[in-house]
């Protein structure tokens, strides 16, 4: 995990799209948000799930393994960077193989974009503009000790099980105390799509 | 395999690349120039230059398709490329894929339609600028005159004669300005990219140098002294011509062997992205695409996203079937998971 990074705490997020809005402020992709905010039981629960990159480490960003173009760069300090203009040639590969559904394209300027933690903002020690404007904390900008500090017991899981891989991330979800040594499910076996059982 | 084996045998095989083309070249500088004897010495420094870029982008070329994901598309790009049953179905694709997408570069367009023309201006300049002073440094081209000053001029490409035109008609004083188009071409496409460098605060997020403004300052610099030339040598009687010779040659050396290790590799690489749009196509013209096993969404073409998966395993990824749901199935899964075995409820 980064020092300072993203913590997400699903169970705060009232699905207003603030840090929908405040994304297209961002000055490395102006207009276009790049966070990703779900209904995971659309019409059965209010429940919402804002997604930002995870900046995986390790497997060091498989979108950046898998781009032919060598175009998506990792910074020394973890970020994983949106895909260089002068190289991306719009493949989609880093789209279809993001563990996480993270990456976005642009089929028509041949151009992936994704989200960078910001990072004309948090180069500069300021925190994304996703975590600046969320109004309930479900994203949390800072290091593991400032959020504890502010959330007395509240533990973090940086570790996703999709499979039999695991992929440990840069950013952070906030768990329950017991469930802190375990990976998090990232979803991967499916177990049912549509109410079907397809585990068989 | 030891580890680190496979890193030196790619280094291996990319050295050898490197010496094969290097040497290939050598042979066609020498025997296209008549066994040196149109070979202008004077430009000997450019020559040399010349191969060294030969070796680096070889090189980098092959340590480039020597990665899974580059390997794999290269691979199914030439196979498209070469399958006769794609081009009886599609013959006019791929000139209109060269068209579009390396000549014209729709593409940028779509991002932006200042970026397109700044780039479009600097693509045709240093295309002209390449066909014009490659040839000539290697002593393919020669301009000879049976008076020895003109204006009659013979063009001869290795040594046969092209044509023969007059060096103050049209034709001859374009031929003879070529490099100066180009520069006028260059200077504002690399002018309006670097006034962006330094204005948009898109492009200064995490800009570097060495990679986004080096380039930028080295096609001006080339460009300037290049008109320089012609500047010294109409109105100041060559003036000051050795000293902007040697600030142009060095300039161009510059670049040159820079072409390999930073941004300029993209010209390299750009053409392999048209296999990659080619081997997309055919699979849609034959509808083979993939629907996300959730939603049913179309993902992209069946045998792309078995490529990919392909890649995957090759790479030691291992949740390559995840590639065959949509980015937000993928989401809305991870949600479900978390909601149902993480928080309940998300309380």
């Amino acid at each position: 995990m980064m020092g300072r990074t993203i913590f997400i705490d699903p169970g705060r997020c009232i699905g207003c799209q603030a840090c929908v809005s405040a994304c297209r402020e961002c000055d490395s992709h102006r207009g276009k948000s790049m966070i990703h905010l779900d209904y995971t039981d659309e019409g059965q629960s209010v429940a919402s799930l804002p997604t930002v990159c995870m900046h995986c480490e390790d497997p060091v960003a498989p979108c950046a393994e898998v781009c032919p173009a060598d175009a998506i760069l990792v910074t020394a300090d973890g970020v994983v960077q949106q895909a260089d203009t002068t190289r991306c040639i719009g493949c989609a590969n880093c789209v279809n193989a993001c563990p996480f559904g993270v990456p976005k394209i642009d089929l028509q300027a041949k151009l992936q974009m994704k989200c960078n933690l910001c990072y004309d903002r948090t180069a500069y020690g300021l925190a994304p503009m996703c975590a600046t404007v969320c109004p309930t904390g479900a994203l949390f900008y800072g290091t593991v000790e400032e959020l504890q500090a502010e959330r007395p017991g509240v533990q973090v899981a940086d570790t996703f099980t999709f499979g039999r891989s695991e992929v440990r991330t840069g950013v952070a979800m906030v768990v329950p105390a017991d469930r802190v040594r375990w990976p998090v499910p990232g979803g991967l076996p499916v177990v049912e799509i549509n109410g079907k059982d397809v585990r068989r | 395999m030891r580890p680190g084996a496979g890193r030196r045998s790619v280094t291996g095989r990319a050295t050898a690349a490197g010496v094969i083309v290097s040497a290939l070249l050598i042979l066609a500088i020498v025997f296209g120039s008549r066994l040196l004897e149109n070979f202008d010495s004077a430009l000997l420094p450019y020559a040399v230059a010349t191969v060294f870029l030969a070796f680096g982008v070889a090189y980098r070329y092959t340590v480039w398709v020597s990665a899974p994901g580059a390997r794999r598309l290269f691979k199914q790009g030439w196979r498209s490329f070469f399958s006769v049953a794609n081009f009886r179905k599609a013959p006019t694709a791929l000139p209109r894929m060269i068209a579009t997408y390396l000549a014209f570069q729709k593409f940028l367009g779509a991002r932006s339609h200042a970026r397109w023309a700044a780039h479009q201006l600097i693509f045709w300049g240093c295309i002209l600028a390449a066909l014009i002073t490659f040839p000539l440094t290697w002593g393919w081209f020669t301009f000879t005159s049976n008076s020895g000053s003109g204006p009659g001029y013979e063009m001869r490409i290795w040594g046969f004669k092209i044509i023969g035109f007059d060096s103050l008609d049209f034709l001859g004083r374009l031929m003879f300005h070529g490099l100066d188009i180009a520069a006028v071409l260059v200077i504002p496409g690399a002018s309006y990219f670097l006034w962006r460098r330094m204005k948009d605060r898109g492009a200064i997020t995490g800009q570097r140098f060495a990679y986004d403004l080096v380039p930028l300052i080295a096609l001006v610099v080339i460009s300037v002294t290049g008109l320089l030339l012609t500047f010294s040598s109409i109105f100041l009687h060559g003036g000051g011509y050795e000293f902007l010779a040697v600030l142009h040659m060095v300039s161009v050396v510059f670049t040159l062997i820079y072409i390999p290790f930073g941004k300029f590799f993209h010209i390299v690489q750009r053409p392999a992205a048209v296999g990659m749009q080619l081997f997309k196509y055919t699979a849609r013209q034959d509808q083979e695409v993939l629907g996300c096993r959730r939603c049913e969404e179309p993902i992209d073409t069946g045998p792309y996203v078995e490529n990919l998966r392909s890649t995957m395993r090759d790479l030691g990824l291992d949740f390559d079937e995840w590639a065959e749901y949509c980015p937000r199935c993928k989401r809305v899964l991870r949600g479900s998971a978390y909601l149902s075995q993480v928080k309940r409820g998300f309380k």
